[in-house]
């Protein structure tokens, strides 16, 4: 494979794996807990500029040389940056939801989300001093880059191991929360908030878990993705990039793991990549802004005709007694011989 | 206020408005352990505003609602429901993408694996829970002729069998207390006969439920004692017999 390719392929794959987590983190949002969180994209955002700062180290004054401004510079060693990302993500979740979540119903507090979100974009792009305005944090140091010594195509794969490692654990995360009792409970919250309290569940208390979780993993997601990009601003993050993803979730199989995983795989990556092949027609600019579209159309499209998405929602069924019995009746023979 | 071993819960003066609207204007009423209570009125009574104060879905603006001799006056549904007392809706409240199964798993109280720290130590942790909550929800099930329907999606199934595992989702959360909101309501004639027969065979089993019914007849097979509510006032209580003879029920209800 020429370098070119490796490149263009291992950057690829470093994208999908900063899509699946994010969409890993949105499925429990939304597709289990029934959290319609347009602000999605805003606890990613929050997730790399933590880890762009505490890697960049302490922002130089511009009579120095420095050209970016930002707060709490340092130079935290990988992968704590990574880590706090996550904190970062989850305590805003937090924060948030103690405000969207325990007070409103779902469809204000989608509304809420939006708003946020808008203002989020805003807040970053006006107070320069904050994460560099307009222009965002570039030259982030790469992870270990100085350790390691690679090659630059070498570092790439390296680059790409360490992604599906956090994917790895990402997913860890979301499957023992989603096989257990407790994803049976956020599914059973998400299909009837009363009925569900009416049984005793903690309702405010499940939903805010499953956001300041979800919180969480849009934070990883955004640390990996900075990590590798070096670069970050606000014109990474605008508002329709959480549709892009809610198009991945509904599409893959909203409630599925291997579902939006999928469509991880379909949606940003696949559909936005292969866009990038079509010959350029128009004005400039003109493919870009009907990526947004055609994004669009494709959620309306799935919603209407297949809402459950490629993979749906697993049906879960349980063994008969006596089969789930089997293995201990079995052990008991044994001893007796 | 002392109250007799043998009452589980007591309300007492509740008030509660909508809008200028007095639904409840100080209902006070007792019921009695192992028996149903049945509460009956006109439409706009305040019946179902009384059972969703008891069950913590609305605050009350004065008055209070006491279950074994504990203050439980605006405790939050969850809390209200892990006390023992379990509400079952008037409109089919199922968890529409869950099997049946699984609607009865999520009632189970108590279970194994529902937090997060329990639910990352693995499946190896809460299996054993899980698989005694199964067969307690299949006896479920068996008991209400409902195991063919074990896979479904609660949201494919009919009106009369949402009925069935609404009281079967209540059943399961192991409730001391059961508060049924027209178990009735809409059902064929003869599923109402089985779920009246089920009821029956409850109470004989040491369960206390409180219910509200319109159909009178039922009232009367089922239910001892009997409060009647009329603008937002119980105006009786006693046996269906003693109800029937007092003059202002007659006036409010059974012939006005």
């Amino acid at each position: 494979m020429s370098l070119a390719w490796q490149f263009y392929i291992s950057t690829v794959l470093v994208y999908l794996g900063v899509d699946v987590i994010a969409c890993w983190g949105l499925n429990l949002q939304f597709g289990v807990a029934g959290l319609v969180n347009f602000a999605y994209i805003v606890f990613q955002a929050a997730g790399a500029y933590t880890a762009a700062v505490l890697t960049l180290g302490p922002a130089k004054p511009a009579r120095l040389g420095g050209f970016q401004q930002y707060v709490g510079g340092a130079h935290w060693p990988f992968p704590l940056p990574i880590l706090a990302a996550g904190l970062v993500g989850g305590g805003l979740a937090a924060v948030m939801g103690s405000f969207a979540i325990r007070r409103l119903r779902s469809d204000y507090e989608a509304m809420v989300m939006l708003v946020v979100s808008l203002i989020a974009t805003s807040v970053a792009s006006n107070q320069v001093g904050l994460v560099n305005g307009p222009n965002g944090l570039a030259l982030v140091p790469k992870p270990l880059a100085s350790l390691v010594n690679l090659s630059p195509v070498d570092y790439q794969w390296l680059f790409v191991g360490l992604t599906a490692a956090v994917c790895l654990c990402v997913y860890w995360l979301v499957h023992v929360v989603t096989s257990a009792p407790l994803g049976r409970t956020l599914r059973a919250v998400r299909d009837n908030e009363q009925a569900a309290a009416a049984l005793g569940k903690n309702v405010t208390g499940l939903r805010m878990l499953a956001f300041v979780l979800g919180g969480v993993i849009a934070g990883i997601s955004g640390a990996i993705l900075v990590e590798f990009t070096s670069a970050w601003s606000p014109g990474s993050w605008l508002y329709p990039e959480t549709f892009v993803y809610f198009t991945a979730v509904i599409v893959g199989g909203s409630g599925n793991n291997l579902g939006v995983m999928v469509g991880a795989l379909l949606v940003p990556v696949g559909f936005l990549e292969a866009t990038r092949f079509l010959p350029q027609f128009g004005p400039p600019g003109f493919i870009d802004a009907l990526q947004w579209i055609v994004v669009g159309l494709l959620a309306l499209t799935f919603l209407w005709f297949w809402p459950r998405g490629v993979i749906p929602e697993r049906r879960r069924r349980f063994p008969p007694v006596a089969e789930a019995r089997a293995p201990r009746s079995l052990i008991r023979t044994r001893i007796g011989r | 206020m002392s109250t007799p071993a043998d009452v589980i819960l007591e309300v007492a003066d509740l008030r509660r408005q909508f809008g200028g609207v007095r639904a409840v204007n100080g209902a006070s009423f007792t019921v009695p352990a192992g028996k149903i209570t049945g509460v009956i009125g006109p439409n706009g009574a305040g019946k179902s505003t009384v059972l969703n104060i008891i069950a913590g879905a609305l605050k009350p603006e004065a008055g209070t609602v006491s279950y074994q001799g504990r203050d439980i006056t605006g405790l939050p549904s969850y809390k209200v429901a892990r006390q023992g007392i379990i509400r079952t809706f008037q409109l089919s409240s199922e968890f529409a993408a869950l099997t049946v199964l699984e609607n009865l798993l999520v009632a189970a109280p108590a279970q194994r694996g529902e937090k997060l720290w329990q639910a990352a130590l693995g499946k190896q942790y809460w299996r054993s829970s899980e698989q005694a909550s199964v067969e307690r929800a299949r006896e479920l099930l068996a008991r209400f002729e409902m195991a063919a329907k074990e896979d479904e999606y609660a949201g494919n199934l009919s009106g009369g069998q949402k009925r069935l595992l609404e009281l079967m989702r209540g059943l399961m959360a192991g409730p001391t207390l059961l508060l049924l909101d027209e178990p009735m309501a809409g059902v064929s004639p003869s599923l109402a006969r089985r779920i009246e027969q089920h009821l029956l065979d409850l109470s004989g089993e040491g369960l206390t439920m409180l219910m509200i019914e319109h159909e009178l007849a039922v009232v009367e097979r089922l239910c001892d004692p009997v409060v009647v509510m009329a603008q937002g006032r119980v105006i009786s209580q006693g046996s269906m017999a003693e109800v029937r003879g007092d003059q202002e029920v007659l006036d409010a209800y059974l012939i006005g």
